[in-house]
């Protein structure tokens, strides 16, 4: 009954504000419960801060320096000059303004906010250690937490992120200078992005990838298009190379791969680099929260496994986004992480939409929603697919950008829509159509029978669902 | 080569599991994690994925059947001899592809990244939108197994409609409510459990119903719901109705209620005699006294501190007092000497007398002293105040106590004069008893209830020796507000009361 150092406590404990943090303390909160989140770096994750939004305003910006300095043919002739640092501060004002605009959500929701790392101490206790030095300690008791400290690049033996000249994905986002010479490990969605910012804006790029294929996980007609695309832009492909070690000579940086197999690359390679972006993925930030305390369980990449619920082994403690797990995408994080608060609610949510759209934005984009044929097939779902190429676009045409196709996936016996692969311009837009359509449980013939618009990209989306009925107009069936 | 395959401890150290449902058939090609049958244990429903690439030659379980942890529940084709390909098209087509019509799931992101998170994959093939999937879960309907019945796309009726029919819903629903907050839980149970036999039994729901206007005339002469009668027939795309099964669907109705009311009438003559017992309204004071008595107990953390007090010069000066008083028409009990003691002590301990402002979060400090006396009525608990005790000689407090005490018991008391007080004593020694936890009379912030004074042997010290002597001691129960009041806060306080009720000649300083 003596009171002395009091323990301050709070319904539900968010741990990381990214995308799936911040959205799960912000619906909590909506949901009447007492929320308090804890960050220990800037509002909005590695999406807001390193990953989507910077990439995307620097993919913008050398997508206009690009095509402004080769548009002969539309009778436009420019030679843009590109002041990076100034792109790079646009870009800062708006990574600036979308933090500031989250932790405002969050305060006008009533979450409370808490700056500092957290730790778990028990299972339903967590340390949390302020920033700086002196700056001390709490300890916070929760009756339930949503653990979305999201992920990390992964660094490979012998280059380590020390910005000179080795970075990660978020270091290739701060660069002051066009490289002259950019040498990237990994031809991933993150490596090709950046692949397509830098040779944009003029730096001689190199790809290095241990596998054969430039984005592995896509189907290979998908990225080559992507691949032929960045060949055009000046990109060097060193395929089924591994990064071996670097070494500085005469103020550069000189990089050995070696081949990943023998029998198909006899030598090494010698790249000579400016910067080293080491891009070959992303891992779980699970290692430095003391997750043990809690008794929550994780896999052996480090993910926390979780339920259709975002729940882990532990029945009061949820993860959402990154560490539950691939995909690593942000939306996904933020959607377990309305799941997440609204099952601490007692609301009967769970993660049950039945397609995930992902995209990739390079040149020109990818987007992909449910399954490939092949996966459809494997599922013993028997596959027909329907296709638009986009040289048969009039909007593509009249925009300059022809490269690529739509191809619709539909169960054979239903024509259920079950999957799309889209590759081309505004693929990352186009693709929301189709994620809708499978959510609802349309057909073919709902996408077909719905009138698009004239002239615009989505009209080969409808035009692909017509396709694989037979009933495409503007090609042959 | 054939593959068996034991049931794995789906949980942490669980034993056995209740076969839910099978997610494949014999035949059906499988690949490596993919999810072949759901089992449920007392922790959660699981998926137990395939640890082969292969066919499925066997199901060893039946659905709804517990099955131990070890047991053989499928049996595996894997690649080799007579299965050239493996994995390709399984013998019987026709099998495999009703198998997974339902069953079938999709990951939703590029292959190589696939998780195996059961519902993020689940029911992929089941045609509903979202807010249909969601409605199903709320009402704790499996949403594949109304697929299974019906081809088409699954609309908000038809999980409605299953969701009265379909027995699987109570032990569904008790699954969400296990993870649903406490409240939630309450709700959902009631939702559940309100369900009666005569909705439980298969009615159909639809929205609209075609038939012939003989039939519209005989279902509403039964006074039957044509959209409740259920139909395979159709007509123009919509549900049709005959004559015939209008008829057959009311007999089955007054059947139904007729065996509704036999069982209530058993079920009545089965009961044991009542006992004698009778019922009151719980409303009025009672009612209110309730509400505050929980709001108070619920929002203020209640500690009690407890202690005694030689009160002997005080039975001494009240006896002394009390001819004095009567000349004056006044009875002198012992409570007034108390409510001065409060109020000098009050005053030497300004920190408990101080209400809390949570609105505005503020701590009120009162600078003046009035004093609320708890009393017993026949409609129950009334606590009249006396205004500036601190201010008032003891035969006026003595005066003013009776006075308003004896409305109370009259109901006759006006709400302003239970209103305002700072500090509120109960005497719970009139009736009986030592030690009580009293309630805070919000939005004061401690309560002190008086114990009957008994004389108790004491430990008596005079001129340096020690004797044990028969002496008047009353016992103080002090309720506080642990929010605003330490322990020590209390401690103190009750120490100047004590002061003041073992020599009561402090009081005349005051």
């Amino acid at each position: 009954m003596v009171v002395g150092d009091v323990t301050t406590s709070t319904d539900v404990l968010v741990i990381g504000a990214g995308p799936g943090g911040y959205v799960a303390a912000i619906r909590a909160a909506q949901l009447g419960l007492d929320v308090t989140l804890v960050e220990k770096g800037a509002y909005g994750g590695a999406c807001l801060n390193r990953g989507c939004i910077p990439s995307k305003a620097l993919l913008n910006g050398s997508d206009l320096a690009s095509e402004a300095g080769q548009a002969e043919e539309l009778g436009i002739y420019a030679d843009p000059t590109v002041a990076l640092d100034e792109m790079m501060s646009w870009k800062d004002g708006i990574v600036d303004q979308l933090t500031s605009g989250i932790e405002q959500l969050c305060t006008a929701a009533g979450v409370n906010l808490l700056k500092g790392t957290a730790e778990f101490a028990a299972e339903n206790k967590i340390r949390i250690v302020h920033q700086g030095e002196g700056q001390g300690s709490e300890s916070l008791k929760f009756d339930h937490c949503i653990i979305a400290t999201g992920s990390r690049p992964i660094e490979i033996p012998g280059f380590d992120f020390d910005d000179e000249p080795i970075v990660s994905s978020a270091g290739a986002l701060n660069f002051e200078t066009v490289p002259a010479e950019l040498v990237i490990v990994g031809a991933g969605y993150i490596g090709m992005e950046l692949a397509t910012v830098y040779s944009r804006l003029g730096s001689d790029v190199s790809v290095i990838e241990t596998l054969e294929q430039a984005l592995p996980g896509y189907q290979e007609d998908v990225a080559s298009i992507v691949r032929q695309r960045a060949a055009r832009l000046g990109v060097d492909f060193h395929f089924g190379y591994t990064a071996d070690s670097w070494a500085e000579s005469d103020g550069e940086a000189v990089l050995t791969a070696v081949p990943a197999d023998e029998a198909a690359h006899d030598s090494d390679i010698e790249l000579t680099a400016d910067k080293i972006l080491v891009a070959v993925g992303r891992r779980p930030v699970t290692d430095t929260l003391g997750i043990e305390a809690a008794g929550v369980e994780t896999d052996a990449q480090g993910f926390i496994p979780t339920d259709s619920r975002c729940r882990t082994n532990k029945e009061h403690i949820f993860a959402v986004g990154d560490v539950a797990g691939e995909p690593m995408l942000a939306h996904k994080g933020s959607k377990e992480g309305e799941v997440a608060a609204e099952v601490i609610a007692g609301e009967p949510a769970a993660v049950d939409y039945r397609a995930l759209p992902a995209a990739v934005f390079t040149d020109p984009e990818i987007g992909t929603v449910g399954l490939t044929e092949h996966e459809a097939a494997n599922e013993g779902i028997t596959p027909v697919t329907g296709e638009f190429q986009f040289q048969a676009s009039g909007r593509a045409l009249t925009a300059n950008r022809t490269e690529g196709f739509v191809r619709i996936v539909a169960a054979k016996e239903t024509e259920r829509v079950i999957g799309a692969q889209i590759v081309g311009p505004e693929a990352s837009e186009l693709i929301a159509e189709i994620a809708a359509m499978i959510e609802m449980g349309a057909k073919l013939q709902d996408i077909g029978s719905t009138v698009h618009t004239h002239p615009t990209l989505s009209e080969a989306v409808m035009e692909a669902a017509q396709n694989a009925r037979g009933k495409a107009i503007h090609r042959q069936n | 080569m054939v593959r068996e395959f034991e049931l794995p401890d789906v949980g942490e150290g669980v034993a056995e599991g209740e076969l839910l449902r099978w997610r494949v058939a014999p035949g059906d090609a499988v690949s490596e994690d993919q999810p072949v049958a759901e089992v449920e244990t007392d922790k959660a429903v699981v998926d137990v994925p395939s640890p082969v690439d292969g066919v499925v030659e066997e199901l060893r379980a039946a659905e709804g059947e517990t099955v131990p942890v070890g047991d053989v529940i499928i049996v595996f084709r894997v690649e080799g001899e007579d299965e050239p390909d493996g994995t390709e098209t399984p013998a019987d087509d026709a099998t495999a592809d009703s198998g997974h019509q339902t069953d079938d799931e999709a990951p939703t992101q590029p292959a190589e990244e696939t998780q195996s998170e059961p519902a993020v994959t689940q029911h992929v093939q089941v045609a509903a939108s979202p807010s249909v999937r969601r409605l199903a879960r709320e009402l704790g309907v499996d949403i594949s197994s109304i697929a299974d019945s019906s081809p088409g796309r699954i609309t908000e009726s038809d999980v409605r409609a299953y969701a009265n029919t379909d027995s699987h819903s109570s032990t569904q629903a008790q699954s969400n409510q296990r993870t649903a907050a406490a409240k939630q839980q309450k709700q959902q149970a009631t939702s559940t459990q309100s369900v009666s036999p005569v909705q439980a039994r298969k009615t159909a729901d639809r929205e609209t119903t075609v038939a012939v206007p003989k039939t519209r005339h005989v279902a509403a002469e039964e006074g039957v719901d044509l959209d409740n009668i259920p139909t395979d027939e159709r007509k123009d795309g919509e549900p049709f109705v005959t004559l015939e099964a209008v008829r057959e669907y009311a007999e089955a109705q007054q059947q139904a209620q007729k065996k509704d009311q036999e069982a209530v009438a058993e079920r009545a003559a089965a009961d044991e005699p009542a006992r004698p017992e009778s019922r009151t309204p719980y409303n009025g004071i009672r009612q209110t006294i309730g509400a505050a008595m929980t709001e108070s107990k619920y929002t203020a953390p209640h500690v009690t501190h407890q202690d005694e007090v030689d009160v002997t010069a005080l039975v001494d000066a009240r006896s002394t007092l009390r001819q004095e008083a009567e000349e004056h028409d006044i009875r002198l009990t012992y409570m007034p000497f108390v409510m001065k003691a409060c109020a000098a002590a009050l005053q030497e301990n300004p920190q408990v007398n101080i209400s809390l402002d949570e609105a505005n979060e503020e701590i009120v400090e009162k600078e003046y002293y009035n004093i609320g006396v708890a009393t017993a009525t026949d409609a129950g608990l009334l606590v009249p105040v006396v205004e500036d005790v601190d201010a008032k000689g003891l035969l006026e407090v003595a005066s003013e106590t009776n006075e308003k005490t004896q409305r109370a018991r009259e109901r006759s008391l006006s709400p302003e004069e239970m209103r305002g007080g700072t500090f509120t004593i109960s005497n719970i020694g009139g009736i009986g008893g030592e030690y009580g936890t009293p309630i805070i009379n919000q939005p004061e912030s401690a309560i002190l209830a008086l114990g009957e004074i008994k004389k108790k042997p004491r430990v008596v010290e005079a001129d340096g020796e020690e004797t044990i002597e028969p002496r008047h001691v009353m016992t103080l129960s002090l309720s506080f507000d642990h929010r605003v009041l330490d322990g020590a806060d209390a401690a103190r306080f009750t120490n100047s009361i004590q002061k003041y009720l073992r020599n009561p000649n402090l009081l005349l300083l005051e």
